[in-house]
């Protein structure tokens, strides 16, 4: 399944400064080790031991998936994923 | 709260929008740095008092009267900072910060317009007042230390926060005439794409500000909460500036 993620400003440092990849996953939870593999360092800044970090919130389309099934979230073919981490500020 | 490089294209909004009374809080002198992206101070300004310089532009651009708190925002006076107006823009840099603003405009029945830039994005979120959902219910708490993202040194473009600051204040117009439509719902925009795209945040029952099944709901507001995270953008909530962005 090619999922199309959108990757906010502050990750793309880790995509070479891609602002979407194209990802293969049937899950959410799937899609974030996919896109460790593809671009290193990139899980570190999703998870922690917990789950989804609380700075960050994952969309499927216009859904957050803590509302869907969080990482068990199935995803299918042609969707969106989106990355919203918190931000604050810059100098 | 802050009056940089948001709070300046939004008070500067207000101003010209007809709003009666604006209240500025900020502790902060203008630096050449600022010039960039917090439009109300010049180069003639560099070492002026920022709350100084703002009320008398703010007056000149229309405004009919700018109050001012010489303060930064302090876990023991922020529910009294909120307490005299009907909307907050709250254009802080720091997490700690955000926090404080949102629990106290949530325990003293205040709506906040939340917003925040770096680099070459900026969101804006309008949250009601003693409502679902809140900031929290997006960012939930503030991390541990040293997991917090570090946006000390991460910069940001002038436009970028001109744009977010203008959205903030139209967000709090239209909460100042009672539209409650888009409240609620976080507005990311890129700069590098120039696009600006709705987010809805779902309200969570076990927030911690106002969900209806939180374990250990906020009753009020304790240094505690905002001490967690003082690394990177963040500062201890002893000092936890109301500073711009």
């Amino acid at each position: 399944m090619a999922i199309i993620v959108r990757i906010p400003t502050p990750l793309r440092t880790l995509t070479g400064g891609a602002e979407s990849v194209d990802i293969e996953a049937k899950n959410v939870r799937d899609l974030v080790e996919a896109l460790e593999a593809n671009h290193s360092g990139m899980k570190e800044r999703l998870m922690d031991d917990k789950g989804v970090r609380r700075f960050v919130n994952l969309y499927v389309g216009e859904e957050d998936i803590r509302f869907l099934d969080g990482l068990d979230t199935e995803l299918k073919d042609g969707d969106e994923v989106s990355i919203v981490p918190a931000i604050a500020g810059g100098r | 709260m802050g009056v940089g490089g948001l709070g300046c294209p939004a008070a500067l909004a207000l101003a010209r929008a007809g709003i009666g009374r604006l209240v500025l809080c900020d502790d902060d002198i203008v630096d050449i740095t600022n010039l960039h992206r917090q439009v109300l101070f010049d180069e003639a300004d560099v070492g002026r008092d920022k709350l100084d310089v703002a009320r008398s532009r703010l007056l000149h651009e229309g405004a009919q009267e700018v109050d001012l708190i010489r303060s930064r925002l302090l876990p023991d006076v922020a529910r009294e900072m909120v307490r005299e107006v009907d909307v907050v823009l709250e254009g802080t840099d720091n997490f700690p910060s955000k926090f404080l603003a949102a629990d106290a405009c949530y325990l003293e029945r205040k709506a906040i317009v939340h917003g925040a830039a770096v680099r070459f994005v900026g969101t804006a979120l309008s949250v009601a007042a003693h409502a679902a959902p809140c900031y929290r219910c997006l960012f939930e708490d503030l991390l541990e230390q040293g997991k917090a993202p570090n946006c000390t040194e991460a910069g940001v473009v002038g436009p970028v926060v001109g744009v977010v600051g203008a959205l903030m204040a139209d967000l709090a117009l239209d909460v100042l005439v009672g539209d409650g439509s888009r409240q609620g719902v976080i507005y990311s925009f890129d700069g590098k794409k120039i696009a600006l795209r709705p987010l809805s945040v779902p309200p969570r029952a076990d927030c911690m500000l106002c969900g209806t099944d939180s374990p250990s709901p906020i009753s009020e507001i304790h240094l505690g909460l905002y001490l967690r995270d003082h690394m990177g953008c963040s500062s201890p909530a002893a000092s936890v500036p109301s500073q711009q962005i």
